[in-house]
């Protein structure tokens, strides 16, 4: 190809000009949500989606992603197949309020509970619940979280689904501050700016 | 950061027509009181797609703006430039992704906004079909279409969408090196030898026209958009885009001692609005339908990049992994 730029002149020439073969639905990453706990004992919070072919690259990808400004102390992914999800309501409707309660099952299992509190913000973690299932993890999420306020959204997910970080990942983020030249702060131009200034007045 | 200047879709009176107008009702009166739409609320049709485009459009941009900054990377003057650029460039992409997945949430997958990049069928922003011969364009790029794009940003992060909110919130706090980078740059050049200070007055001139393209055409010849400005999905005219930038950054470039390649260009001081030549908006729709200088190369990068890729993507494909639309 005939560019300025030389690594673009050297591409090989591949396929055809603006044609692309469409993806067949499969070729598709998949999506996994990410979560973010911006400082110790805050609670964790949605922070956005990643694409990626497990669930181990997809923690890769979110601290890629989502910590690349940002400094975090923690951070963990899950498949959005595996999150609950119960309707959104408004106004002062709660929509635990909507929620029948569900006779547990036998069995414990630890669930992780989300709470969206204000409408167009983003989901924030609540607390844990023991329950056998989602319908169950509910209704105690409702009796133990949820009461005397709004809750417009809930997020349910099995704690087994999580992939959370460990002290190994946790060394990989501390080099963020070392790195200046992508810190606003560092690019003092003013002292410069009216030197020239200056001498430009003067000439 | 670098969307703006969104090309809408010319829209029919009808377009809402065959909507429940119970439903429209409840919608437009959750937007008059300043609440968000989430992606699991009900919405128009209209809303659902011209967001979708105005979403892909600025993630595309994104990826594509990379492009001809990117390529300043190896020649950067010193390394301490080099490792901001390169800081700069990777910030970019990762908006594309952020941009992407809130787009998805509307429905539309990411590798299909990527194929339609790749064909053609949706667009980017048109200033980065023009080529960056010196480093002192890649200065401008840094400083004045950041700034352009920050002018267009700030507004729609304002808007009535809450995943495109967030994202762009998440961007305008990522960006807060990106525009003091670029102008310590310009000022480099400024206040350096004659010949820095030529070279980006002569990147100056080139880009000034495809610059005031960059909010998108004048208000008198572009697509009625009164319902977007309504749905919040629009937030301010072109024009209103424009006259911000021109009032935030021409003082700062003549500052510099630099001319802006317009003779005609001066604050109507009565009426608060920059006046100026009017661009060329033939030259404008050329470049966007494709006849740009750098329209072609642009999209057989990103063409080629994904056709070398796709071994990778094979390799790492899984059948338990599955696309899923995002849930906020």
């Amino acid at each position: 190809m005939n560019s300025l730029d030389p690594r673009v002149a050297r591409l090989p020439l591949i396929g055809e000009e603006g044609k692309i073969v469409p993806k067949a639905p499969l070729d598709q990453f998949g999506t996994y949500e990410v979560f973010v706990q911006a400082k110790e004992g805050k609670p964790f919070q949605h922070e956005g989606i990643v694409h990626a072919p497990s669930l181990e690259l997809a923690y890769v990808l979110a601290k890629e992603t989502f910590t690349r400004r940002f400094t975090c102390v923690s951070l963990y992914v899950v498949d959005t197949r595996d999150v609950s999800v119960t309707l959104i309501t408004e106004g002062n409707q709660s929509v635990y309020e909507l929620m029948d309660d569900v006779k547990d099952g036998v069995g414990k299992k630890i669930f992780e509970v989300y709470h969206l509190v204000k409408r167009g913000k983003q989901h924030m973690h609540a607390g844990s619940v023991e329950a056998a299932s989602v319908g169950g993890a509910i209704t105690k999420a409702k009796n133990q979280f949820g009461a005397g306020k709004v809750v417009y959204n809930v997020w349910i997910i099995e704690r087994n689904a999580i992939r959370f970080t460990n002290e190994d990942d946790q060394e990989l983020w501390l080099t963020l501050p070392e790195k200046k030249f992508r810190d606003a702060a560092e690019y003092k131009g003013g002292e410069k700016l009216s030197r020239f200034l200056d001498s430009m007045n003067k000439s | 950061m670098y969307g703006g200047g969104n090309t809408f879709e010319g829209i029919k009176s009808d377009s809402v027509a065959q909507e429940d107008p119970i439903l429209l009702a409840a919608f437009e009166a959750r937007i008059a009181r300043g609440e968000k739409i989430e992606p699991s609320d009900w919405m128009p049709q209209l809303y659902r797609k011209q967001l979708i485009r105005m979403i892909e459009q600025h993630g595309h941009s994104e990826i594509i703006g990379a492009l001809p900054e990117g390529t300043w990377i190896t020649r950067a003057p010193g390394f301490k430039r080099k490792m901001a650029l390169m800081a700069k460039v990777q910030d970019e992409v990762g908006h594309a992704q952020l941009l992407y997945s809130a787009a998805e949430t509307l429905g539309k997958p990411r590798e299909q906004m990527i194929d339609d990049l790749i064909t053609g069928k949706s667009k980017y922003s048109n200033i980065f079909n023009y080529p960056t011969f010196t480093w002192a364009d890649c200065c401008f790029i840094s400083w004045l279409v950041d700034a352009g794009a920050i002018v267009n940003q700030l507004a729609n992060a304002r808007g009535s969408y809450g995943p495109y909110c967030r994202a762009l919130e998440r961007i305008c706090a990522e960006e807060s090196f990106h525009l003091k980078y670029g102008h310590h740059c310009v000022i480099y050049l400024a206040s350096g030898t004659q010949k820095q200070r030529d070279m980006f007055q002569e990147a100056l001139n080139r880009w000034w026209p495809p610059m005031m393209h960059f909010f998108g055409p004048a208000d008198k010849i572009s697509t009625h958009t009164e319902i977007l400005m309504r749905w919040k999905v629009k937030m301010g005219t072109n024009d209103d885009m424009r006259n911000q930038f021109l009032d935030m950054y021409v003082p700062k470039i003549w500052e510099l001692g630099f001319t802006i390649p317009d003779a005609n260009l001066i604050k109507n001081e009565a009426t608060g609005r920059w006046e100026y030549t009017e661009p060329d908006w033939e030259e404008f729709k050329r470049v966007i339908n494709g006849g740009g200088p750098c329209n072609k190369e642009r999209l057989e990068v990103r063409r080629i990049a994904e056709e070398r890729g796709k071994w990778v993507r094979d390799a790492l494909k899984s059948s338990k992994a599955k696309y899923v639309t995002p849930l906020a």
